[in-house]
């Protein structure tokens, strides 16, 4: 056996030589782990929901006509123009060409990611079929240019950009976002905006089918304008469920969205279909949705609203106290009327403007549900707050991300 | 079977093609070079000189200090060089011991010929032997197993638990050692737990390895302190503070060791070498790992000498030469290297060759969440890799803020970055961070000891 001493044997290192590579060593590739990657992408995620949006793009042209392809033909157009006309003019992070990139990152173009697609039919969908045609491409335009681009494009953007660009048409063309103009619809084409007239008229959509004899399927103003006008007249101390289905569009043409409204908003069955399919994929989450809607049928069961109890003004009431027969009816037009499908399946789940926590999806979607149910109950103004009270809670997003950080492994809170 | 897991992970696809894989064992190449930073701490010095004719077992590299371990000739031969190589760990160079083999293995002649009695060792001999054989946490991370069998006064370990989950893609060698060698771990496991004064001893395996759980229930029949715990498979099981989570239901305290919650974790690779050590007297001179990847058209699982050059290996798998990618280690934690020209080392549990690398462009965070949801460590990996990008942007006070989102409680296992739909560079940011940190720290010190300097001095010349 033989041992040598450390101290002697030890030769001062001679200075590090990179080795040299042999001639016929590979090439490599040097990046930093993890080097598998899950097969998800961002474009992945946002053309899905994009497909997922089509049905129900489809078929608001069955109910309203060609006029909304229209719409929604000139608010895509718009939104992927103008994102690319942006991202054209800014200056892009240059990728090296050993990175195996998609055109689009390469160009800096980012509208192949399909985020400012779905941006442009989320738009479309939250506008009336009536508006005029240079609508949707105002809407389109503050959408991605303002909302979006001037904050630094995808994943900086506080608020939904579709929101804002429905917002800022809403307070810029009023007339034709009136809700109570909203169009009477056929089956299949769109005959006028008498909406009020069909209101005031006391009969409904019958009257409206009565008057004119050649037209199938009528469905009416907004049935979201009845429920508002029914809750703060007073009138449920005698309605009953038959009452409530002459008065509004029954619940199964509700379901299947056979009746007035905004553009993509109408059928909540085609919309849930394309957001089963999202969250089954895991691209939405479920909690929002979940959370929405079930403040938004909680809030109408429990909140006071005018109800005539025998005395000669209507007193403040929940309906669960002031007429249970009807209550289950009433949550479900609540639930089904106006833009809460489509707020709480495709505009409130947006990824990017609510909370990353669990936790905070509760309370982000919750709080979308209770501002909503606030609207509609109490705001004289206006009858739908699904738009406003989505922003609001976007808003809101980074502080309850702030309230609801989990707990880190290994601390005690 | 329940099956114990903790919160978050993921699954990624395992392509384990080497399961089936017999271990070979490679023959002895006609070169081995031999690093000296093989473990976490301070590297081996070398104890040889050149021309110098060594035995295998024999010491070639000295600890230098307690967190150290030696290191030891794999065969029998000469030294022909001692020279600076890469190391694989950190791309930095290192000192090597080159040995030419004679062919002859030869065993030093020291070491016991008789195998000793385990029951018989007590406490100190067990981390005396660990500690003259060289041994290191053999799962990748190479603490030396001496230190983590010392544990500190006031912390009494309870449990010890022997890791078999291997829940890195690809890789099966621990698999095949718990086919193999079943006794030899429990016999390890035995050896940890008196040298700890632990009561219990514990195996955790994953539950897409139901052979290599029967094989250690059989070795455990019949013991009432020992047992075997099946998990789901999920990455990254076998990560140390997730298997205690999952085993125990125990939560290592942020900055602290498994010693804190009274448990020791050791590799089944690591059990295996405690045993060698202990019994045989044999130091660490080889290794089981797996050789795989789309570009080895032989892949397998081969018993290699330590110090084997990775050509060698290599050219045994039958790996074409028109790889793209190298990587020591998983898939998921294990490290690309920019040369082949590297040695196997005691923390080298496999070496996967691709065609094609993995790089992937990356873009901004669409905040969907995922890595929240999939954090081992409850972490907002989303957050930590905004921090990152804006620190690269100037924000100097980024890592302030970063250290209060849990920058130093985060494994590095790279989940947040698997999961990603943005394939954003979350690991490469949070490490690039902590990098940051300690050089700040560093400057901090730095300029304290400059100013105390500057005030004695001061204080000196009025004194004067």
């Amino acid at each position: 056996m033989t041992t040598t001493d450390a101290t002697q044997s030890a030769p001062s290192p001679p200075p590090p030589a990179p080795p040299a590579p042999a001639a016929d060593a590979p090439r490599l590739v040097v990046a930093h782990w993890p080097h598998l990657r899950a097969k998800d992408s961002t474009a992945r995620i946002m053309w899905s929901v994009a497909i997922a949006l089509v049905p129900a793009a489809v078929f608001s042209g069955y109910v309203f006509g060609w006029r909304a392809y229209l719409h929604i033909g000139l608010a895509v157009a718009t939104a992927v123009g103008l994102e690319a006309l942006i991202t054209y003019l800014r200056p892009s992070r240059p990728i090296p060409s050993a990175v195996p990139a998609t055109w689009w990152r390469r160009t800096g173009l980012t509208v192949g990611d399909g985020s400012a697609v779905v941006t442009g039919i989320l738009v479309a969908f939250c506008l009336p079929a009536q508006v005029r045609w240079f609508v949707p491409v105002v809407a389109a335009a503050v959408a991605i240019g303002i909302a979006k681009q001037a904050f630094g494009g995808l994943g900086c953007n506080i608020w939904n950009p579709a929101l804002v660009g429905r917002a800022f048409v809403h307070v810029s063309f009023p007339t034709d976002m009136n809700p109570a103009s909203y169009p009477v619809l056929t089956g299949d084409h769109f005959i006028g905006n008498v909406g009020t007239a069909v209101w005031s008229g006391g009969g409904g959509a019958d009257a409206v089918s009565a008057a004119s004899p050649g037209v199938h399927a009528i469905s009416g103003a907004s049935p979201l304008v009845h429920l508002k006008q029914y809750a703060m007249n007073g009138v449920w101390h005698d309605l009953s469920a038959q009452e409530f289905h002459r008065r509004l569009p029954d619940l199964w043409r509700m379901f299947l969205g056979t009746i007035g409204g905004d553009l993509g908003e109408t059928s909540a069955l085609l919309l849930l279909v394309g957001a089963a399919c999202l969250i089954y994929k895991g691209w939405i989450r479920w909690q929002v949705p979940l959370a929405y809607l079930g403040t938004v049928a909680l809030g109408a069961l429990v909140l006071p609203i005018a109800i005539q109890a025998g005395g000669p003004e209507p007193v403040l009431r929940p309906i669960l106290l002031g007429n249970p027969a009807v209550a289950p009816v009433f949550v479900a037009y609540h639930l089904l009327a106006g833009g809460v499908m489509l707020g709480a399946l495709f505009m409130a789940t947006d990824m990017v403007t609510s909370p990353l926590t669990s936790k905070g999806l509760w309370i982000f979607g919750a709080g979308c549900g209770l501002l909503t149910i606030l609207f509609r109950f109490y705001s004289h103004a206006y009858p739908e707050g699904v738009c406003y009270s989505i922003l609001l809670m976007n808003t809101a997003a980074p502080l309850i991300d702030r309230w609801t950080q989990p707990r880190i492994f290994g601390h005690t809170r | 079977m329940t099956r114990a897991t903790f919160p978050g992970g993921v699954h990624p696809p395992e392509n384990k093609w080497t399961a089936d894989a017999e271990i070979r064992t490679l023959p002895v190449p006609p070169s081995l070079v031999v690093p000296m930073a093989q473990n976490l701490g301070a590297p081996a010095v070398p104890a040889v000189e050149k021309g110098q004719a060594v035995a295998r077992g024999e010491a070639i590299g000295k600890p230098d200090g307690f967190i150290s371990a030696a290191v030891h000739a794999p065969s029998s031969g000469t030294v022909t060089a001692i020279r600076q190589v890469v190391d694989a760990a950190t791309g930095r160079t290192t000192a090597a011991v080159v040995i030419e083999t004679d062919g002859r293995d030869r065993w030093l002649d020291s070491l016991p010929a008789e195998p000793r009695d385990p029951d018989a060792l007590d406490p100190d001999a067990i981390r005396r032997a660990v500690a003259d054989a060289g041994v290191v946490g053999m799962g990748g991370a190479t603490f030396p197993t001496h230190v983590k069998l010392a544990p500190p006064e006031g912390k009494p370990i309870d449990t010890v638990l022997v890791n078999g989950a291997e829940c890195e893609p690809y890789l099966t060698c621990d698999y095949r050692v718990m086919l193999d060698r079943a006794e030899r771990i429990v016999t390890g496991l035995r050896l940890c737990m008196r040298a700890t004064g632990a009561g219990r001893g514990l195996v955790g395996i994953e539950d897409n390895k139901p052979r290599a759980v029967e094989a250690l229930r059989r070795a455990v029949a019949g013991a009432e302190d020992l047992a075997v715990r099946v998990f789901r498979t999920k990455y990254p099981q076998g990560a140390e503070k997730q298997l205690i989570l999952a085993c125990l239901g125990r939560e290592v305290p942020t900055g602290g060791l498994p010693a804190d919650v009274g448990v020791v974790v050791q590799n089944v690779q690591t059990a295996c070498a405690i045993a060698e050590a202990c019994v045989d007297g044999r130091p660490v001179t080889e290794r089981v790992l797996t050789v795989s990847g789309d570009a080895a058209r032989a892949p397998g699982n081969f018993r290699v000498r330590i110090g084997t050059p990775l050509a060698a290996l290599l050219a045994e798998a039958r790996v074409d030469q028109r790889y793209e990618e190298l990587i020591l280690g998983g898939p998921m934690m294990g490290k690309d290297q920019f040369t082949a020209d590297l040695s196997v080392t005691k923390g080298t549990s496999g070496l996967l060759v691709f065609r094609k690398a993995a790089v992937y462009e990356h873009g901004p965070c669409i905040r969907c969440g995922a890595c929240v949801r999939h954090c081992p460590s409850y972490l907002n990996p989303s957050r930590l890799s905004i921090l990152g990008e804006s620190f690269l942007a100037g924000n100097l006070d980024a890592i302030d803020t970063a250290i209060e989102f849990g920058l130093m409680d985060c494994i590095l296992c790279g989940t947040c970055a698997y999961v990603c739909p943005s394939r954003r560079r979350m690991v490469h940011l949070i490490e690039m961070l902590r990098g940051e940190r300690r050089k700040a720290l560093q400057r901090r010190r730095e300029k304290q000891q400059a100013q105390a300097a500057g005030i004695r001095r001061q204080v000196e010349k009025v004194a004067d």
